[in-house]
């Protein structure tokens, strides 16, 4: 096992209340992704 | 109503659709066939039944008698979820929402009907009740071929659920298993026992390496909560010639501040585990406790475990088809899975473009059939293709599913609603090379201890074109984190999925 995450990092990773605001900024940020739409890549003829 | 369609020039396809929509003016209702009932097939009926009224007949075929909301399949193979918590019936909820259920698995397709039978059909094996082992001809006007892969267990000796100290994760039911399998495990390691685990992929051209990799994080993460961790090696082996390829060709993410490669990525993730790699290898052969491989050096190897879980090679499920004089037409429907609007020139992997990934999912011969998710041929591989010393190619398949499968599916029935209302071209397209996906990894089970990998793509095909700087893909929509809130996230996506998939008020507002 290699420590290759550092102490600050993993707390920051593992803190509930800094992880609540990330959970609503991954959330909205996923939700731009997913529902950004889709569509086809072949030039219209 | 007729429907038959075998005209493979493209130009004809309004044509052809004006055919549908005159046909289906003559008559009051459309008969929408959807084999499968996984995360496609349901997507697709539900979607089918909320747009179309209920003149129009929606029939599900599928040999399952659940849904199953198979992400969560992992947290059922570490013990940390029932089955009961990831699946559900569909009958009733069918039944409620006015959706046709027949407990059959597809056995030959027939696009123009035959002798007897005028209207196209797929002949369907009934697996369950009175009926059980008795065939149907189920007529369709539209058939969605949402069958998923078959998981080709048999394509590697010895692999099989639960035999050889080997175990999947692809069914709740496997996981189950797979769980029993850990549980004893664990509780011979507490006794003293040190023990060897190995996960990954299973055959030399399996895919879903991302399902392989949540689960040994888990497994790894539980290991730790009961206090074994240290009697247990833990080594993960895959066909990928990087770690974090994931059948994607790896990719190139932003980290926090940091841009970062999905393999550096990972790597940082396995060394702080303390899990071991093997990559580059096509696991050919189980024995009891022992994986057979062979390394793209050309080399044969083996490894031994005392629990494995390994991925399967995924096939198409061996259909055949027929046309109206009963000839075998299998080859214009299926390339292995069912061949749809995708360019299957064989080219080099140096001229693979997005372009010649599907738009529609629809098949050129018969524009009344359809194939979303992992039904569907890809056109090729996204990785690229490796080939050992010895001529065996060992490389990632191109994975298809989660929110791929849900979104092809749901644009497949808004292009069908379109049809039926009298729209002469398909309007809805969703190429994965036009595609955003997530992928929330779980990377340990706990409301505080829990941890996930989050991480966007988009495109999921790489488009060297259009992103020649950033390995093809998006930087800004292409990202990592790691952390609690990732399990959050994915518990909250169970959740979301699971109310989704039962039809709750407004289901629809969640998007696939």
């Amino acid at each position: 096992m290699t420590q290759r995450i550092s102490k600050t990092k993993r707390f920051i990773m593992m803190n509930p209340v800094i992880q609540f605001f990330k959970y609503i900024y991954l959330s909205i940020k996923i939700l731009v992704v997913v529902a950004g739409g889709h569509g086809g890549t072949r030039n219209k003829v | 109503m007729q429907i038959i369609f075998h005209q493979t020039d493209a130009n004809h396809f309004s044509m052809k659709c004006n055919a549908i929509i005159l046909q289906l003016n003559n008559q009051p209702m459309a008969k929408i066939v959807i084999l499968g009932a996984g995360i496609s097939g349901h997507v697709a009926a539900s979607h089918l039944r909320r747009k179309l009224s209920k003149q129009h007949e929606v029939v599900v075929v599928s040999p399952n008698s659940n849904y199953q909301w198979i992400p969560s399949n992992i947290w059922v193979g570490i013990g940390r979820m029932k089955s009961e918590q990831i699946l559900f019936p569909l009958e009733p909820l069918y039944k409620k929402k006015n959706i046709g259920f027949k407990q059959a698995k597809a056995v030959s397709f027939h696009p123009e009907g035959d002798k007897e039978v005028t209207k196209p059909y797929v002949m369907v094996e009934y697996v369950k009740g009175e009926d059980k082992n008795n065939f149907e001809k189920v007529t369709y006007d539209f058939l969605i071929n949402a069958t998923g892969p078959k998981l080709a267990f048999d394509m590697t000796e010895g692999l099989e659920p639960g035999k050889n100290k080997a175990y999947s994760v692809c069914t709740y039911g496997h996981a189950e298993h797979a769980w029993h399998g850990l549980k004893e495990l664990i509780e011979e390691v507490k006794k003293g026992k040190k023990a060897k685990i190995l996960i990954g992929t299973g055959h030399a051209k399996s895919t879903c390496q991302g399902a392989a990799f949540e689960y040994i994080l888990n497994v790894e993460q539980e290991l730790r909560r009961h206090d074994v961790r240290e009697l247990v090696e833990v080594t993960w082996i895959a066909n990928e010639y990087q770690l974090g390829d994931f059948g994607m060709d790896g990719m190139l993410l932003s980290y926090g501040s940091n841009i970062m490669k999905s393999n550096e990525m990972i790597e940082m993730i396995f060394e702080d585990r303390g899990i071991n790699w093997i990559i580059g290898a096509g696991v050919n052969k189980i024995e009891d406790g022992v994986a057979h491989y062979e390394t793209l050096d050309g080399e044969y190897k083996t490894e031994t475990y005392d629990f494995a879980m390994l991925i399967p090679a995924f096939s198409g499920h061996g259909f055949k088809a027929y046309d109206k004089e009963d000839n075998d037409i299998t080859e214009k429907l299926f390339k292995g899975f069912m061949i749809v609007d995708a360019d299957y020139t064989p080219r080099p992997y140096e001229e693979w473009t997005v372009q010649d990934w599907p738009e529609t999912y629809q098949n050129p011969s018969y524009k009344n059939i359809f194939a979303p998710g992992i039904a569907f041929a890809p056109p090729h591989a996204i990785s690229k293709p490796r080939v050992s010393k010895n001529g065996t190619a060992i490389s990632p398949a191109p994975p298809r599913t989660g929110m791929p499968s849900g979104i092809t599916a749901k644009l497949v029935a808004e292009n069908i609603v379109d049809i039926i209302n009298g729209k002469k071209t398909l309007n809805h397209k969703g190429s994965m090379g036009n595609m955003g996906a997530a992928c929330i990894a779980s990377a340990g089970f706990g409301m505080t201890k829990g941890s996930g990998v989050s991480i966007t793509t988009y495109p999921i095909v790489p488009d060297y074109v259009k992103y020649p700087d950033t390995q093809g893909r998006k930087l800004g929509k292409t990202f990592g984190e790691i952390g609690l809130a990732g399990h959050w996230l994915k518990l909250t996506l169970h959740y979301a999925f699971i109310y989704k998939a039962k039809m709750k008020p407004f289901w629809w507002l969640i998007p696939e």
